[in-house]
């Protein structure tokens, strides 16, 4: 099917410089990466104050914190301020499908993770001393947390007109879940009638695959569900993403 | 379809609610032709375009672009058009070329010939000296600018401008209408909306006149003008004299005579001897003759009598428009 082939090359090849574009404009900008950072930092350090968390997990931990709140930060302004100035209409002009934009807006966000997950875990290691134990794990793990991220951001940026509502229905999204998903307290103080909650959210499989990959802690099988998780989150949240952006521009 | 045909349109309508912006529009555009769109605001210029350009889906009816159907195969009939909106959409943070090079990527430009497009392009709209700036310093005219290089950058067989000139510079604005000339001069089909008609009138091959989303008229502008068929007349102006109005109601074949400044308007029945009739008229009363010219029904004439507008009301609309996109 070369005709198949050519055309989702082309669409793959737009989909990079929609998100290569978007690092340029909204990404790469000291003051994202400061946010995206020292949040969690922040979080996670008035929770070990109050002697809830165990610092073993701040490696997984933060990472899945950082990478969370860096891409649906950005993200779920990035389609909200193109509509505002009118270059999100240049994209819809384009000859691209629809989902290729959002994909590739998404895609952005994946680029972001992954150097934010490097500047949280790099400078981690090397004040704590410790380790990770399989990194090609780890990568795999951050790439999936970033791409689910992300289209949670495609999509929230998606449904909102303004970008006080953007930020409103982000952390309205966010923080239970930064709660619910075994970073600051495990999973198992949470009621067995309610356990079903944190299997829920994406965060809870990103945070348990990070952990298995930084510790090998957790069987393969357990790593696996967790990125096929990831996967159907993305897969759904962007095309929800494309049906109401599609919706609401023609 | 036939191949003669850059558009085809037919019955295409679009509702919003109750409200009909668009209603009915039945046209084609030949290839190579500079086609203009005039109407009022909200008349549905642009709600046109945007069905045209694949931005805003139709309640009803359908249109082939370059033979490729807007709702069946909108993603090709897109790489067969360039859009220039009415407010430039570029991306302020980045610099004129990066803008361009964006679009030469998005619109599947082969990678060996983005660079030598966007060089001759910014070359052309003498901007080539700025390219590493960031287009958010840039003016009104000169990101409009941009946004038509950008529009270019894929060689698009069709071109859709709405209100190219609107709100802009004279320089910039003469550049982008000797553009439009020499891009048509090209071979490149033009769709065009404006509310300058002298811009129309000096352009478009063809112009439909668009009127609370109907089409109200469509034809070349000289054929617009002589359906009116209005009165003859000529404006003539002497040096001093006594008692010329009353003297010019007298003289055969003159129908009417009003004051229009230092002038007089004569309403005549046949123009072809107007001028002679003027000219002894003068002889006689030993008037010196300053100035005469004839009037004839201009494509504004036309539009107003089609439409029933002011068109210095719209005009003004439109510019105060304009001014509060590129400020808000």
């Amino acid at each position: 099917m070369p005709v198949l082939g050519s055309d989702f090359r082309k669409n793959l090849n737009s989909a990079f410089y929609i998100a290569k574009k978007d690092a340029k404009v909204y990404y790469f900008k000291a003051p994202n990466f400061t946010y995206a950072l020292l949040l969690p930092i922040s979080l996670f350090l008035a929770f070990s104050l109050t002697g809830t968390v165990n610092l073993s997990g701040a490696l997984s931990g933060l990472t899945a914190l950082a990478v969370l709140f860096g891409t649906t930060s950005i993200e779920a302004v990035a389609v909200v301020l193109e509509k505002q100035t009118g270059t999100f209409e240049r994209l819809l002009a384009a000859p691209i499908s629809f989902f290729t934009l959002v994909f590739g807006k998404a895609l952005a966000g994946v680029f972001f993770g992954l150097i934010l997950a490097a500047g949280m875990v790099v400078p981690l290691m090397l004040l704590s001393g410790t380790g990770i134990a399989n990194p090609v794990l780890f990568f795999v793990a951050v790439m999936f947390s970033s791409l689910t991220f992300s289209s949670l951001g495609v999509l929230v940026s998606a449904y909102a007109k303004w970008v006080p509502e953007a930020q409103m229905l982000d952390n309205f999204l966010r923080f239970p879940m930064a709660f619910l998903s075994g970073i600051f307290f495990p999973l198992t103080a949470i009621p067995a009638q309610l356990q079903f909650i944190p299997r829920l959210l994406p965060l809870t499989y990103s945070v348990e695959a990070l952990n298995i990959s930084v510790s090998e802690l957790g069987s393969a099988g357990i790593y696996l569900v967790d990125i096929l998780a990831m996967s159907l989150f993305s897969v759904i949240l962007l095309a929800l993403a494309t049906i109401i952006l599609r919706r609401k521009t023609t | 379809m036939g191949l003669e045909n850059a558009i085809e349109v037919s019955h295409l309508t679009k509702r919003f609610g109750n409200l009909t912006a668009v209603n009915d529009l039945t046209f084609s555009v030949k290839k190579g032709e500079i086609f203009g769109f005039l109407g009022p605001n909200g008349a549905g210029k642009t709600t046109t375009i945007r069905m045209l350009t694949g931005l805003t889906k139709p309640t009803f009816g359908s249109a082939v672009i370059e033979g490729f159907d807007i709702e069946k195969q909108i993603v090709k009939a897109k790489g067969q058009i360039g859009v220039v909106p009415e407010v430039s959409n570029i991306y302020d943070e980045m610099n004129a070329w990066d803008n361009l090079i964006f679009a030469a990527q998005l619109y599947g430009v082969p990678k060996n010939e983005r660079d030598q497009r966007a060089k001759g392009l910014l070359e052309r709209f003498a901007l080539y000296d700025r390219r590493h700036d960031r287009v958010g310093t840039f003016s009104k005219g000169m990101k409009r600018r941009v946004t038509i290089a950008m529009a270019l950058i894929h060689n698009p067989p069709l071109l859709f401008l709405d209100e190219p000139t609107t709100g802009l510079d004279v320089q910039s604005a003469r550049v982008i209408r000797a553009l439009i000339k020499e891009l048509n001069e090209n071979g490149t089909t033009i769709f065009m909306t404006t509310h300058y008609i002298e811009e129309a009138g000096q352009f478009c091959q063809r112009v439909a006149i668009i009127n609370q989303g109907k089409i109200v008229a469509i034809d070349s502008p000289e054929r617009l003008e002589a359906s009116l068929e209005e009165q003859p007349t000529i404006e003539v102006a002497f040096e001093a004299g006594e008692n010329i109005k009353s003297k010019l109601q007298t003289l055969s074949g003159v129908v009417s005579v009003s004051d229009v400044g230092d002038k007089f308007r004569v309403a005549v029945e046949n123009v072809s001897e107007a001028v002679p009739l003027m000219a002894d008229f003068a002889r006689k009363n030993s008037l010196k003759i300053i100035c005469i010219n004839t009037l004839k029904p201009s494509l504004e004439d036309a539009f107003v009598r089609l439409t029933g507008l002011n068109l210095e009301v719209m005009t003004r609309e439109k510019e105060a428009k304009s001014r509060g996109a590129s400020t808000g």
